[in-house]
């Protein structure tokens, strides 16, 4: 199978959606001719015209409440936010207004819009646009919330957003705009709150979301050859969650350390943690480990800033101990 | 307690003062926050305050001197006769004949924002030599560059810790610049500085306070059990032992260290049915000690015998049995007798009732200590402690809680201390 970059993906989904529905339009700063400061979206402007790919005025505000009341009107607008850190300046937006029309106008509004932006830090740009902010969104209900973690994932699952009905924002992690993996040529849609398990094991369960299934990944690799046989599961969208694969992997291993790159307290991490407590407890055989990022505005140094995210050593540390029924908080 | 008084680090890269003038005379009185001395860097002239109230003494550095950061050159002392003159210099131990020089280290400078550690092109100074501080020192090559380092200091090149060739991590040390010619100039490889270092040998640590006496560490009970009877599993091993019928307080019996897991309950289903093994373990019984400094044994003894009580042992077994047990046995090296306790201590008589608790009464022996673990019953032991007594209560965590161990050795100590009194 060919293989292209997350960033190749994430043109080719939004393309073929623009062509295959008139309805379909991009909208957000840069997007046109520059294409974002990623280059993701190069090459549309010159396809679809300057009608269809919107560059606005720096105002998130402005634009993405433009484009909630397009969605609410018939159009079905992707927008693009820079830098998912810029999430704070929407929130009205997106939770107040998109989240919450179809419940309060007795299901006849619509709101078909999908906000892509990124997430991820080490990529040295500091505090204010390092940030791994999907936590923040999907504790509102009525917004859907995508992870990809591959080329694959974020083509498939881009796809399935646009066609979705409701609100979605997609968080593509920046530093894997360039990672490459298989992408079929034809056409395939990833149904959302369907888990991927990435790799089947025994001993442990790895739930990791985007660039932290990596992570999680190198970690099984390592342990693998101790001898530790660690599963690896993607939830691809944490709104909706696949509980069931999730459930159905703690209960066969007892053992879980769920792995995402937001802040580690009221995190994503936290609620997945929580459901297994929950729905698995008889069934957990050490306590289920949260790993996010540490609770600091992310460091612009370097040094620093790469010991504040989850790292395949620290997960494969901890799943040792888990393991070997080391207590890693006194009893 | 006299109060050192050192040579102040001002600034970053500082590491000497002058000493431009003292403020106070030796003896002076000295009250927390006066100035105390003026001192020179290469920046600034600062006064320095009196970081405690006393008197100056044992002055050792003069006006004048270039003190190195951190050395002791005055005292502040509660007397103004205290004249043990400071230590000239900080105790550093003695250097061994091969140890380096003491002075300015030179260390692998980070030259990438990605590098880790530097390759040793060569050096470019002799060893021994002079250097300024704009004098290239060495060559160093990372992934991206080569590149020569300056000294960055005036001084002697009096040791070398890298060779050519030699890959150093960021941070490291590679020389050592003297103020002084070196007599004997070192070079060594990176490997024998790592060597070295791990071997040094530790600073000397401040002398602990001799607050209390050292007591042996004990060593950490691993298994933690909980009052209560509360142990430690992981829900799936409870559920499981549930399913099956598996009894986890066999495992903490048998001594077997918590938390539970699955795994655990392999070794508790090798265990055979019915028979718990021996519960010896340090890990599974309490030890408790008493102190009674001057027992008045004698005195009740004799009180005993006027009530017509002429056996000591049941005279002993009534004064610490009563109220806790009904059979209480009194062993001594060579023999063993098992007492009835009733509520009058002419009443207290030989039995072959199994004892509920022992008392073995070793005041006669050289035997300092015991730790011999949880038996079948409780044992209460005797020891002679210069004219007193240490008692020593072994129980297994089943036998006696932890709240009824410690009234049980409360207060057979008390009756120990006073024992007329308990029967009055």
């Amino acid at each position: 199978m060919r293989e292209i970059t997350l960033s190749q993906a994430v043109n080719e989904a939004i393309a073929e959606e623009m062509r295959r529905d008139p309805t379909v339009f991009l909208m957000g700063e840069d997007v046109a001719e520059a294409g974002t400061p990623f280059k993701v979206l190069s090459g549309l402007v010159e396809e679809f015209g300057t009608d269809r790919v919107l560059d606005t005025p720096i105002s998130e505000p402005g634009f993405v409440g433009m484009a909630v009341g397009a969605a609410m009107t018939g159009a079905r607008p992707i927008v693009d936010l820079m830098f998912g850190d810029f999430i704070y300046l929407v929130m009205d937006q997106l939770c107040n207004q998109a989240a919450k029309q179809h419940y309060m106008s007795g299901g006849k509004l619509t709101v078909p819009m999908v906000l892509r932006t990124n997430m991820g830090a080490t990529r040295r740009s500091a505090a204010q646009h390092s940030q791994s902010l999907q936590a923040l969104v999907a504790h509102i209900p009525g917004v859907k919330v995508a992870m990809p973690s591959s080329a694959y994932e974020a083509k498939g699952l881009m796809k399935t957003a646009i066609r979705d009905n409701n609100p979605v924002v997609i968080f593509e992690d920046k530093l894997m705009y360039q990672d490459k993996a298989p992408v079929p040529e034809e056409e395939y849609l990833i149904p959302f709150g369907e888990a991927n398990v990435k790799r089947e094991g025994s001993d442990i369960t790895f739930i990791a979301t985007s660039s932290m299934v990596q992570v999680a990944e190198k970690a099984a690799e390592t342990l693998a050859a101790e001898g530790i046989s660690a599963e690896v599961i993607d939830p691809r969208t944490i709104v909706p969650l696949d509980e069931a694969t999730l459930l159905a992997s703690v209960k066969k291993t007892s053992r879980a350390i769920v792995i995402d790159e937001g802040h580690q307290s009221y995190g994503v991490t936290a609620e997945i943690a929580s459901r297994l407590n929950e729905k698995a407890f008889y069934h957990l055989d050490a306590p289920v480990l949260r790993m996010g990022a540490m609770d600091v505005p992310v460091p612009f140094s370097p040094a620093l800033e790469d010991i504040t995210v989850p790292t395949p050593e620290g997960v494969a540390a901890n799943a040792r101990k888990l393991c070997a029924g080391e207590m890693i908080y006194a009893a | 307690m006299p109060h050192d008084v050192t040579m102040p680090q001002l600034g970053m890269a500082q590491d000497a003062g002058k000493i431009v003038a003292w403020l106070k005379a030796p003896g002076d009185a000295v009250a927390k926050g006066d100035a105390l001395f003026e001192v020179e860097t290469d920046k600034a002239t600062m006064e320095v305050e009196a970081q405690a109230a006393g008197y100056l003494t044992g002055v050792v550095a003069s006006e004048g001197d270039d003190v190195p950061v951190g050395q002791v050159i005055a005292r502040i002392s509660e007397t103004a006769k205290d004249d043990t003159p400071a230590p000239a210099t900080p105790p550093t131990p003695e250097p061994a004949s091969d140890a380096l020089p003491e002075g300015k280290q030179i260390t692998m400078p980070q030259l990438g924002m990605a590098q880790d550690s530097g390759q040793m092109v060569g050096w470019l100074v002799e060893l021994g030599a002079q250097v300024g501080p704009d004098d290239l020192l060495f060559e160093v090559e990372t992934d991206k560059a080569t590149m020569e380092v300056p000294a960055g200091a005036r001084g002697y090149l009096a040791a070398t810790l890298a060779q050519a060739g030699e890959d150093v991590a960021v941070g490291a040390p590679v020389a050592i610049l003297t103020a002084e010619a070196p007599a004997n100039p070192v070079a060594r490889s990176a490997d024998d500085a790592a060597k070295a270092q791990a071997l040094a040998p530790a600073q000397p640590e401040p002398e602990a306070a001799p607050a209390k006496p050292a007591e042996a560490p004990k060593p950490a009970p691993k298994a933690l059990l909980a009052e209560g009877g509360r142990i430690l599993a992981s829900p799936k091993a409870r559920r499981l032992a549930l399913e099956q019928g598996l009894d986890l307080s066999r495992l903490v019996k048998a001594g077997h260290p918590q938390p539970y897991h699955v795994s655990d309950l392999e070794v508790l289903r090798a265990m055979p049915e019915g028979q718990t093994p021996s519960t010896g373990t340090a890990q599974a019984s309490r030890r408790l000690t008493a102190r009674v400094k001057r027992p008045e044994l004698e005195a009740f003894l004799n009180w005993a015998q006027g009530q017509g009580v002429d056996d000591t042992d049941a005279a002993l077994a009534g004064l610490l049995g009563q109220g806790h047990v009904q059979t209480l046995a009194i062993e001594r090296i060579g023999h063993a007798r098992s007492f009835a306790i009733l509520r009058r201590l002419s009443q207290v008589a030989v039995t072959e009732d199994m004892p509920e608790l022992i008392l073995r009464d070793l005041r006669g022996s050289f035997v300092q200590n015991v730790e011999l673990g949880a038996e079948d019953i409780p044992v209460l032991t005797l020891l002679p402690k210069g004219k007193g007594l240490t008692l020593v209560l072994e129980c297994a965590p089943e036998q006696l809680s932890a709240e009824a161990a410690i009234a049980l050795l409360n207060t057979v100590a008390g009756r120990l201390e006073q024992p007329l009194r308990h029967l009055l």
